[in-house]
Formats: structure tokens, sequence, C-alpha cells
């Protein structure tokens, strides 16, 4: 691995094991005469199905070096993980023993579908699986092309020039971005405590610009900027919002500056993108609105139409003309892709569920709250209405696990 | 003894009917009808409901804005950060349904005493449902200090319900075209039940 790149890494929806390392289940095999491949399969299928191991094949078929024909193995069904009785098995299964002569024995097989190819190597050496490589409809998780990597990298430095570039405390940033058009939609910072200033608004043609000045640095410039980052990161981790979120009230205050426990980066960055929706299309909800002439449910409280009192006919005529034609109307963040620093504590991580978010990129972990792998791991919920990928960006030239290191040493401290 | 807990009961159905009330008018906002109100010492000092169709900001949930009223009024009286946790430790929650992951984490953040909600949330639920962030920090290191609270659903689970059904039938008017069309009345109708406690 070239340690001068930068290096884009999906965070799967389960925890990750070392291939060698897989969860493995306990089953009954046996192996059979060909001659009756077949006909025991096609019943096992009826009387033992193996529902939660579609990956696993039911049968093993083994060229013996002293034999002319293949030796077949057959996955007879599930054995109880405490123990190792053959009486065990159903009866059904058991009734097939001697017709077939079979003779059980218990083996393992990996509990999980492989998500790589070195994962299905090793499953392979303790029984045959299949293997197909993800089919989400999610660009980045099958790898990104060279544009969109460096597209990544640089709003990734936006963010991280923003968590560190004008506050004095270190705090999270959240970048949220069109990639269709790879375009800034808001960029805030954490407000949750009392000490890190009020944010100035970036207006869009600053980010713009800065994002012109990130793409015409050279590489040498940018080791110099990463040596810059690594030296503001190792201040203190206490007031990144999301790395301690139970903290806020510790904080030293100034009754002036304007605080909030919950405003951590996201959260505003969310606030923000919804803002510029609303003041983009200013009406649009008018025409969602479905006809309520039918007469209502008597349960129900009457029905009111709603009336529009946040956006006022007289300003439509501006607005309409500020807008860009080919700019969509969004529903919510869908489609979106957010930058973050810091892995999203879970509040932050289930806000961007309930928002739509397509892709989340962070460049550190969350040891402590982290909702994306470190402590939970919100993307592989399959109770949630909305799954979106998630990748972590690291650092070049072995810069995040400095700052690992430098992570664990905080947080055992704290 | 039982008079005690009866007396509980009628208390806790006083205040529920109270978060029942915002739920309503959210409903008549043409939002997802979910209200709440919070408590310190027996007093409502915050109401709130789902705002997230008017914002078009997701995360507007009932808690949230109640949430907000509190700080925004404890800010204004120039309560330190301190002063407005030692607030939070003395106030509870009634909510019609059980906070979902993120207000379940907001609550355990800001450190709130109890949460009494009523129907539970089979989809989204952080307080026992799905994840149990009630509980607090599943990692107990010194000074990580992941605060917990006192939990209890099924409190007038059906009236929340009934309001939730009320609002599946009519539709979701933001709700983008595939997804929900407007009516669509066994869909929401099912998705319910499973949400009931």
């Amino acid at each position: 691995m070239d340690s001068d790149t930068w290096e884009i890494i999906h965070i799967p929806d389960k925890p990750t094991f070392s291939p060698e390392h897989q969860p493995t289940l306990k089953v009954f095999a046996s192996v059979i005469k060909p001659k009756f491949a077949n006909t025991i399969v096609r019943q096992l299928c009826k009387i033992a199905p193996l529902e939660d191991l579609r990956h696993v094949k039911r049968v093993r078929k083994k060229l013996l070096p002293d034999h002319g024909e293949p030796q077949l193995t057959v996955i007879l069904c599930l054995a109880p993980e405490d123990n190792d009785h053959l009486n065990d098995m159903p009866p059904d299964v058991l009734k097939l023993v001697d017709p077939y002569e079979l003779s059980p024995f218990i083996t393992q097989v990996c509990k999980y579908a492989a998500v790589s190819k070195e994962e299905w190597e090793e499953q392979c050496k303790i029984w045959p699986t299949s293997f197909h490589p993800p089919t989400y409809n999610i660009d980045g998780i099958g790898g990104f092309s060279e544009e969109d990597t460096q597209s990544i990298c640089k709003f990734m430095r936006v963010a991280i020039d923003l968590a560190v570039s004008g506050h004095k405390p270190l705090v999270n940033a959240a970048v949220i971005v069109d990639p269709s058009v790879r375009k800034i939609i808001a960029s805030e910072t954490d407000q949750a405590y009392p000490s890190s200033a009020p944010h100035d608004m970036t207006s869009a043609e600053t980010i713009s610009n800065h994002c012109q000045s990130i793409d015409r640095m050279s590489n040498v410039s940018s080791e110099i900027w990463l040596n810059g980052i690594l030296e503001k990161l190792n201040g203190s981790f206490s007031t990144v919002a999301c790395l301690n979120p139970w903290h806020w009230s510790l904080q030293s205050h100034d009754s002036d500056s304007q605080w909030h426990p919950l405003t951590h980066a996201s959260m505003v960055a969310i606030d923000s993108s919804s803002a510029r929706d609303r003041y983009l299309f200013p009406n649009s909800t008018d025409s969602f609105i479905p006809d309520h002439s039918q007469p209502s449910d008597a349960d129900c409280p009457a029905k009111k139409q709603k009336t529009n009192s946040h956006s006022p006919e007289v300003l439509n005529g501006n607005k309409e003309a500020l807008r860009d034609p080919s700019i969509e109307k969004p529903y919510l963040c869908t489609g979106y892709d957010i930058f973050l620093v810091w892995e999203p504590c879970t509040m932050c991580a289930m806000a961007l569920v309930h928002q739509r978010i397509k892709r989340i990129f962070y460049a550190f972990p969350n040891p402590t709250a982290g909702g994306l792998g470190s402590v939970y791991r919100l993307q592989g919920e399959k109770s949630l209405n909305h799954h979106y990928a998630v990748f972590r960006v690291l650092l070049p030239g072995g810069a995040h696990n400095a700052l690992h290191q430098h992570l664990k040493h905080v947080t055992a401290e704290s | 003894m039982a008079l005690v807990k009866e007396d509980r009961c009628e208390e806790s159905h006083k205040y529920m009917s109270l978060a029942l009330h915002q739920a309503k008018l959210a409903l008549e906002a043409l939002e997802v009808p979910v209200g709440c109100v919070i408590l310190e010492e027996g007093n409502i000092i915050a109401s709130g409901r789902n705002r997230t169709n008017e914002t078009r900001n997701a995360t507007r949930h009932a808690e949230m804005e109640a949430i907000d009223e509190l700080i925004g009024q404890w800010q204004k009286d120039r309560l330190s950060p301190s002063q407005v946790a030692e607030k939070f430790s003395k106030c509870v929650l009634y909510v019609t349904c059980e906070p979902c992951i993120m207000c379940a984490s907001a609550l355990s953040f800001l450190g709130i005493k109890e949460v009494y909600y009523g129907c539970g949330n089979d989809k989204f639920g952080g307080c026992g449902s799905i994840l149990s962030l009630h509980l607090g920090s599943s990692q107990t290191e010194e000074g990580q200090g992941g605060k917990g609270y006192k939990c209890k659903g099924g409190i007038m689970a059906d009236e929340a319900v009934s309001l939730f059904k009320c609002f599946y039938e009519q539709g979701n008017p933001n709700a983008p075209k595939p997804h929900r069309p407007v009516v669509q009345r066994e869909r929401g109708l099912s998705l319910l039940e499973t949400n009931m406690v």
C-alpha cells in the first residue's frame, strides 16, 4: 500500500473478521453415494432447509487422489452448538440414515456470507460457499474511479480545514455535498460548547474558492498541509461534540456566546441544508398536498389545508430568478454525501438516516460514542427505513495511525 | 400502596393526554402525529410536536422541538451549562411514541431524569426496540459518562397508534411519490399494527 496516497475504505453493515477467523456454525454432514445425490438433496431441501445459510453449498465435491470418482459430502442439517450427540438430528433426517447408507459426522461451515474474495477463499477451506461481490446500487462500494477519489479527498480536506481553522478548540466539521454536480450544499462545525466560537457563515463562494485552491495544490504543499493539520490535531479533543457528547456541561462558560449541547456539526449542517431547501423551493410543499375534499375519517380531527406562512408569494419572483433551473427540488438530502472529520455519534448517525443521506465519509473513528462501527453500527440495522453507505477516508502518510494513537491516549485520560 | 399506584396512573394519563394533544396538532398540520411535554417538579415547562414536513428537516421531532424551547429559555435566563445540566436532571418527558435512536441518544446526552412513552417504535426505537440507549453508554470506562435514564412505555398506546392510523390514511404529503402513494391504506395499517407494543 502506498502510504503517500489517500485511501477510502468501506465500513460494511456487519463487523469485519479477519479472513482466518470468521464465525462458524456446526452442522451434521455425511459422505453420500453419487447415485443417491439428487434424491437426498431434494429431500433435505424439503425437511431441513438451510434458510440462513444460503451462501453455504449443500454438497461438497472432493477429488481424492486414489479414487477415480469424486467424493460427495452433503450437509444434513444444523447441529446443536453445545453437544456432539448424533441423536439430536431431527427424526425426519434420521430416517434417511439407513436407506441411503449415511454415516453422519459433525463439521463446521461459515456463518456469514463472504464480503471479499479473501474471505471467500478462507471459507472454502472449511466448507465450500458461494461468493457474490456486493451488488449495492450505491456508488463506491465496489471501488472509486480516480476522479471520484480526487473529489472525495478534496471535500474531506474542506471538512478538516473547517474543523481546525478559525476555532481555538478543535471541533468536528460536516460538509454536505451533492455528488452529481460536486457542489457543497452546507458546511458547518460543532456549536455545542460555549467555548467554540460562533461559526462565521461560510458562503458557498468562499468554499468553492477554497476547493479551487486545493485543486491547485502540488504534492509538496499537500505534505505541508498535512503536517500543519497534524500539528493542530494534536490539541485536546474534549470540545469535539460527537466524541464527548455527555461532557457539554463541564465546559467553561462565556455568557455572551451561543451554545446548545445538541448542535453537533451534522445536526447544524442538516438544519442548514433544509434552510437552503426552503429558500430555493419556497412553495414546493403545495404540490404534494393531497386533495382533502373527500370527507375525513370520523375519528380524526378535522384536517386543515396547510397555510404556507413561511413563503410569502411576493418573494417568489426573486427566488425563481436565483434558482438554477437545472437544480431539482431535493427530498431532504436524498442522493447527497456528507464529509465528517470524526465518525458521528448515535444521535448524528440516526439524524443522517432520517435526512436520507446517501453516503457518509469520515476520517477518524469515535471510540466513545460512534454510531457507524465503533460502538454501534446503524448501517447494519435492518429495521431502519433508509440505509446509507459508510466509508472511512485514511489520510496519507500514516497520519491516521498517529492520530489514532493520540486519540486512544486522550480518551483513556478523560 | 395500591392507592399511590392509582394516583400515579392517573397522573401519567393526565400528562400523556397533553402529549397526545400536541400529536393531534401535528396531525392537523399534516405532520407525522407525535407530541410530547416536559415536566419539572410536576409542572409542564415545555411542549413540542413533529415539524419535519414544515421545516423539511427530518430531525425536527417533537422531543427536539421541546428541548430547543427549554434551552432557548434557559439561555435567555443566562443559565450556565452546568445549571442547564442540573435542570435537565430533574426533567421528565412524556412522549406519545418511543423516542427514536436520535432522540434517545439526545436525551442521554442531556441527562434527562425519566421518559414515559405511548406506543413502541419497532423501526427506529432507541429505548429498547432497536437499541437501548436509555441504559447509557455501553462503555463504562471511568469518566466516559454515558448517562442512562428511567424509561417506561405503553401509556395510552392505543390513542397514539390511532393517530398514526389517521395519518397514514390521509398520506404523508411530503413523502416522495414512488415510496408512499397518498392513499395506500393496507400498507399504512400493517406498518402500524407491527408498531404496537
